[in-house]
């Protein structure tokens, strides 16, 4: 009964606070409505009684004394938005002084910096779903035992939360749940996006080209998923097991030899896709959201996303499949003042920044409700993305796999030049990609 | 034979204007596209279609999270500065050491260095990262100064074979006016070595201009207003800036390049005989 | 005046040795053992100073009342002593095992604070046992140095002549002792950023420092050679040796047609430029020194996205139907429709050796212009009063000039691009994708040199391991270079040829 009523104040105080203590009341006023019932509801699966939740957060800011040091990397085009939402990080706990820098790392790259000396990475960082195993491998990831604002495991999506999930144990705060890929087109010139075939005939009547990047084992993956060949982690969390050899692999190979040998299907990374995209040249790609923004901006009204296409393998039309990813936040586990950094990370994950998030930066929430809003379902990145969703598997996956993958994508694309046996081929990536990581 | 040499010399002309256009033309893409009203790679025109100077004005007036030039050109200056009077002074006083004064194992120690200074720095980087941050030196520019200066008197070789061509007789004579060593070495043997000098501290000072793989390492903060000129401009090619920075990337690359091409043209004659000088011992 | 203590003065001992110290020396001893057998004597021969001196550092300094000398010698013993046992002792002691007790933190979800354990950081433990390795080095160096000096005044006090006073000692760094003002600091900083991160790297080459064992949640060990091995040998799960054997072959490869083709090309530029027939020689060559002014990194990045795959280069020719045309004769497969100026293994070598010479040759010329301005004009002139051919003035006189001066540098030149990272790493990296199936299983390229191999082992991969036994390789191979080239102008008398 004590916790209740502590619990109930608490949250009164945060919504005074938050009232009196902000400059911008707007923002001020969303947030204290959606933080208090969260820390009542918090109950359940949290891990922590929603009334204690509330009571470490309290215990939390009369134990503060000093003001508080907390560092944030964000990617380089997420800085204007998140230097706003750490404005209104610290009008929600007024009584505490937030000396919180930003920093820029691209979600893509995060592990290579954190990895390479975890003690200097910031408290606070974002990341691409993939990177999960290595971080926590390397002890970079501090597990959420307890959540304090709302419950992160059930108020967003369940794949997120698997994603962000290692051994059981939850790692991370789901950011996004659009960092998978899908594929956009320009209506003008494609009129059927349902089968690669027609596509082909489509781009060529046009004299225009479409881009994928084979030499990348991130899409080479959904080629072979098509026709249920598969490539995962083991569960040592290390080494991968790969049935790419199995039946059905050299099909896939000479599909892609043959899309490829069309002249039209062209092997393009990011940065060719776009310049490719703007000068026209490109007129579908199967890509991720953040380059959907650039071909929305060239194609204007005849801009569409969809599903990925399906693709004749081996005499049948198979549905291409997909890798989903995610984009986390995680908490540094050698951070010096854990429980800020843990509030902060809930804050930059919970609804509201979520909503706000996608209306600033057009990124798909991860988190249900935020989901769920009408502005969310019409945007037609997320609804492809959405469509594509039972084809696609988050991507689970030990180092090991790139190199091989990129490599055999790199051969395939470039029409197999040395006429290697394709089943050789196929063997010689597999040996590549289940290959022991001895200690 | 007039007519025969004018041909030949025609002829070579030619020749070395077709050479020197090779040579010359990605240095006029990269400022044509500074100069661009585009703000990517623009893949189907050599020459921009629309010309701005926009570009230089986004790096100069208006810094954002990926472009913070002014800053980085003031920590790269003053790293450059300090690298370069540090070195410049490490390689001539080794230099001089290993030229002018003779002393137990000397000559081991000479082979040491040389052999030391062909290892090059990349490949120790992760030791050299835990050893300045075990001195709470990493993400500061004094750790970078000692990154790029500690090490330098290594490189005294150049140095030495310059002072090598010194006659013998200058000092000695010095010595028997009762001149001790500094003295000989700062009121004699220095201005003598002015090209060479002039050398060493135009190539010392270009060092931070032009690397990033250490800088990147030690200056980990991920804050782009710690970074340095190399650092920043390297990031802005990466694969989801490119397509944003490509021409801005261009416009801070000649900017950098005006102050070394001034050191450069008004140092030429001393780079020149400094380089050649050198390089007969060296 | 200082005082000193006096000694029983044997005549006849010293009349007939005047220089008691050197005559011991027999020549062409191996300088190591010679060194101890110095050690030996002085400590079988020495007085009570010097055997004072082995235990209590100074005490014999203040036995011959050099006060000054003394207490500071006993400082650095008693710093030395104080930082054994609290900085290094610790370490030194889990040496043997690079720690024991992993990272263990436990979560208070009601204080939100993490408690952690007294973990063990391996890489701190091996940083630091390294660097009191060495300290404990230099300090026997100190110690046996100072015994030797307590010896030579102990000699010179019986032969009853002058010691040197603290003062005038110090003024001796401005005189006989300069080279120790000179190279001190330079030294220290040697030290500091060469010397204990190489002795790191060669000792990483025995640990099982890798992504799997990373401080400071995982501890790393001692695995013998076995790394080594692994570099040297191709098994079913790994093929380090067979990515070894490629990137070794085209790391010299490389070496020397980037060696060669700058020094032969960038003298033929210069010799045109220097022509008689060439006017405005400082303008042509202030155009080649343009491309030195943008910073190389600078140009190289802008090169490679000059020559992509869908660049503009790749736009041009494409327009101008030289794809076309070399699609026809074969150079390019019929499969693309661009040339893979960077990113197929033949074009990609072939590109990078020529923008080492675009990058290179300015460089040359600066260079061969000081050379060629320095060719003694005597002999050129003699060689056109015989009415030699600029053909044979160049065979008989230029080149055997330029040989004789820039010929020991093409050595180091080889070495340095044996390690030329940035042009492989900024021309390829993000760009070039292998198409060899066995050297990606090892992280590698056809183009990657050792240096470029070794960072993308590090740094992508987190292979330390096996990334500092490249590093051993690789100083080795340079080491037997420099040495063979070095060791001839050093030791030899060339140095002497001009005083």
């Amino acid at each position: 009964m004590r916790k209740r009523v502590l619990s109930i104040a608490l949250a009164s105080i945060m919504v005074a606070a938050a009232f009196t203590g902000c400059g911008n009341p707007e923002v001020a006023n969303d947030t204290a409505v959606s933080e208090a019932p969260a820390a009542d509801n918090t109950g359940d699966s949290g891990g922590t009684d929603g009334a204690a939740a509330a009571d470490a957060v309290q215990n939390l800011i009369s134990s503060t004394t000093g003001p508080v040091d907390l560092t944030l990397w964000a990617s380089e085009e997420d800085q204007d938005f998140t230097q706003g939402v750490i404005e209104d990080f610290k009008a929600l706990y007024p009584d505490v002084t937030f000396n919180i820098t930003l920093g820029a790392e691209s979600e893509s790259t995060a592990k290579d910096k954190v990895l390479t000396d975890v003690e200097a990475a910031a408290d606070v960082y974002t990341f691409a779903h993939d990177q999960i195993n290595d971080l926590v491998n390397a002890g970079a990831l501090q597990e959420v035992q307890a959540t304090y604002t709302f419950d992160v495991k059930n108020a967003n999506v369940q794949t997120s939360i698997d994603a962000a999930t290692v051994g059981g144990k939850l790692y991370a705060y789901p950011m996004t749940a659009d960092n998978g890929y899908f594929m956009f087109y320009n209506s003008e010139v494609i009129k059927d996006p349902s089968n690669l075939e027609a596509m082909i005939a489509d781009a060529k009547a046009a004299g225009k080209k479409i881009a994928i990047e084979f030499k990348n084992g991130w899409y080479l993956y959904g080629f072979f998923k098509a026709v249920g060949l598969d490539a995962t982690l083991n569960d040592d969390g290390k080494t991968n097991s790969c049935d790419w050899n199995g039946e059905g692999g050299i099909d896939v190979c000479q599909a892609i030899l043959d899309a490829v040998a069309s002249g039209v299907v062209v092997n393009m990374d990011d940065g060719t896709t776009v310049t490719g995209i703007k000068d026209g040249t490109v007129c579908a790609a199967i890509n991720g959201i953040w380059n959907a923004q650039v071909a929305s901006d060239a194609w204007g009204a005849n801009y569409e996303a969809a599903k990925l296409p399906t693709m004749k393998i081996g005499g049948k039309d198979c549905q291409l499949s997909s890798y989903s990813g995610f984009k986390l936040i995680g908490v540094n586990p050698h951070a010096k003042n854990i429980g800020w950094a843990m509030l902060l990370a809930e804050y930059l994950t919970s609804e509201e920044v979520q909503t706000a998030r996608f209306e600033a930066r057009n990124l798909g929430p991860s988190n249900i409700n935020a989901a769920s809003s009408e502005a969310v379902k019409s945007d037609k990145a997320i609804s492809a993305l959405a469509a594509q969703a039972p084809f696609s598997t988050p991507q689970v996956i030990g180092g090991n796999f790139w190199s091989p993958a990129e490599t055999l994508g790199q051969i395939l694309a470039s029409g197999n030049p040395d006429k290697t046996d394709l089943q050789q081929l196929l063997d010689t990536a597999v040996e590549g990609i289940t290959a022991p990581v001895n200690d | 034979m007039k007519i025969k040499r004018a041909i030949i010399s025609s002829l070579l002309h030619i020749l070395l204007a077709f050479i020197t256009f090779l040579w010359i033309i990605p240095i006029i893409w990269l400022v044509v596209t500074a100069f661009s009203g585009y703000r990517g790679i623009d893949i189907s025109h050599f020459f921009p279609e629309t010309w701005s100077t926009k570009n230089f004005g986004t790096i100069l007036f208006k810094p954002d999270s990926v472009v913070q030039y002014v800053t980085w050109f003031k920590n790269t200056f003053i790293i450059a500065v300090f690298t370069c009077i540090i070195s410049t002074v490490f390689i001539f006083m080794v230099g001089y050491a290993f030229c002018c004064l003779r002393f137990p194992g000397r000559k081991q120690l000479m082979v040491f260095s040389v052999v030391l200074n062909m290892f090059p720095g990349v490949l120790s980087m992760i030791a050299v990262y835990f050893v300045l941050k075990s001195l709470g030196l990493t993400n500061s520019h004094i750790g970078m100064i000692i990154v790029y200066s500690a090490g330098s008197g290594l490189g005294f070789l150049i140095v030495k074979g310059f002072m090598d061509t010194i006659p013998v007789s200058l000092r000695e004579s010095a010595r028997l006016e009762g001149a001790n060593e500094l003295q000989i070495m700062l009121k004699i043997i220095l201005p003598i070595c002015k090209p060479i000098i002039v050398y060493q501290v135009i190539s010392s000072f270009l060092v931070p201009w032009g690397d990033f793989v250490l800088a990147k390492l030690m200056l980990n903060s991920g804050l782009s207003k710690d970074w340095t000129i190399a650092i920043g401009l390297y990031n802005m090619l990466d694969k989801s800036l490119i397509n944003k920075y490509f021409s801005i990337f261009c416009a801070g690359g000649l900017l950098v390049s005006i102050p070394i091409s001034v050191l450069f043209i008004l140092m030429q004659k001393f780079y020149i005989e400094g380089v050649s000088g050198g390089a007969i011992k060296g | 005046m200082a005082k000193y203590r006096t000694y029983p003065y044997d005549r006849k001992k010293y009349q007939s040795n005047q220089k008691p110290v050197r005559s011991k020396r027999v020549p062409k001893v191996n300088p190591i053992v010679k060194y101890f057998k110095d050690l030996g004597t002085c400590l079988s021969e020495g007085s009570t100073c010097v055997k004072l001196s082995t235990v209590f550092m100074g005490l014999g300094h203040i036995y011959n009342y050099q006060f000054v000398k003394g207490i500071l010698v006993f400082l650095v013993q008693a710093l030395f002593i104080v930082y054994l046992i609290f900085a290094a002792a610790p370490n030194l002691a889990k040496f043997s095992t690079l720690g024991t007790v992993k990272r263990e933190a436990i979560f208070d979800p009601l204080t939100m604070q993490n408690t952690v354990n007294e973990y063990d950081n391996s890489f701190m433990i091996l940083l630091s046992s390294v660097c009191a390795l060495f300290i404990i080095f230099m300090f026997f160096l100190f110690w046996v140095s100072n015994i030797k000096s307590m010896y030579r005044t102990q000699l010179l006090l019986e032969a009853r002549k002058h010691v040197n006073t603290f003062g005038e000692d110090f003024k001796e760094l401005l005189g006989e002792k300069f080279h120790v003002t000179l190279l001190s600091l330079p030294i220290l900083g040697v030290i500091l950023m060469n010397i204990i991160p190489i002795l790191i790297l060669i000792t990483i080459a025995f640990t099982n420092y890798d992504q799997n064992h990373l401080p400071p949640s995982e501890l790393f060990t001692w695995v013998g050679v076995r790394n080594f091995v692994k570099l040297f040998t191709q098994t079913t799960t790994s093929s380090f040796g067979y990515a070894f054997r490629r990137i070794l072959e085209w790391t010299f490869l490389w070496a020397f047609f980037a060696t060669v083709s700058n020094f032969l090309l960038g003298h033929l530029i210069a010799l045109l430029i220097n022509s008689k027939l060439i006017k405005l020689k400082r303008f042509w060559r202030t155009l080649f020194i343009v491309t030195i002014a943008v910073p190389q990194f600078v140009t190289l990045l802008l090169v490679r996205n000059f020559l992509a795959d869908s660049g503009i280069v790749n736009s041009i020719c494409s327009n101008m139907g030289i794809t076309a045309f070399l699609q026809n004769i074969g150079l390019v497969s019929k499969n693309i429709t661009y040339i893979p100026f960077l990113t197929s293994p033949g074009w990609a070598k072939v590109t990078i050796v020529i923008i080492n010479i675009w990058v290179g040759i300015p460089y040359q010329i600066l260079i061969s212009t000081g050379i060629l301005l320095n060719i003694p004009r005597d002999q050129i002139e003699a060689a056109m009063i015989d009415r030699a051919s600029p053909y044979e003035i160049f065979k008989n006189v230029t080149m055997p000039y330029v040989m004789f001066v820039e010929g020991p540098t093409l050595v180091t030149d080889f070495v340095r691009n044996i390690n030329n990272f940035n042009i492989i790493y900024l021309l390829t990296q993000d760009v070039y994708v292998t198409t060899d199936q066995a050297l990606a299983n090892s992280h590698g390229k056809e183009v990657d040199l050792l240096v470029t191999w070794l960072f993308r082992l590090t740094n992508e991969y987190y292979d330390y391991k096996m990334a500092s036994v490249i590093g051993v390789i690789v100083f080795s191979i340079c080491s037997v270079f420099t040495i063979l080239s070095f060791s001839r102008i050093v030791a030899g008398e060339r140095e002497e040829v001009f005083m």
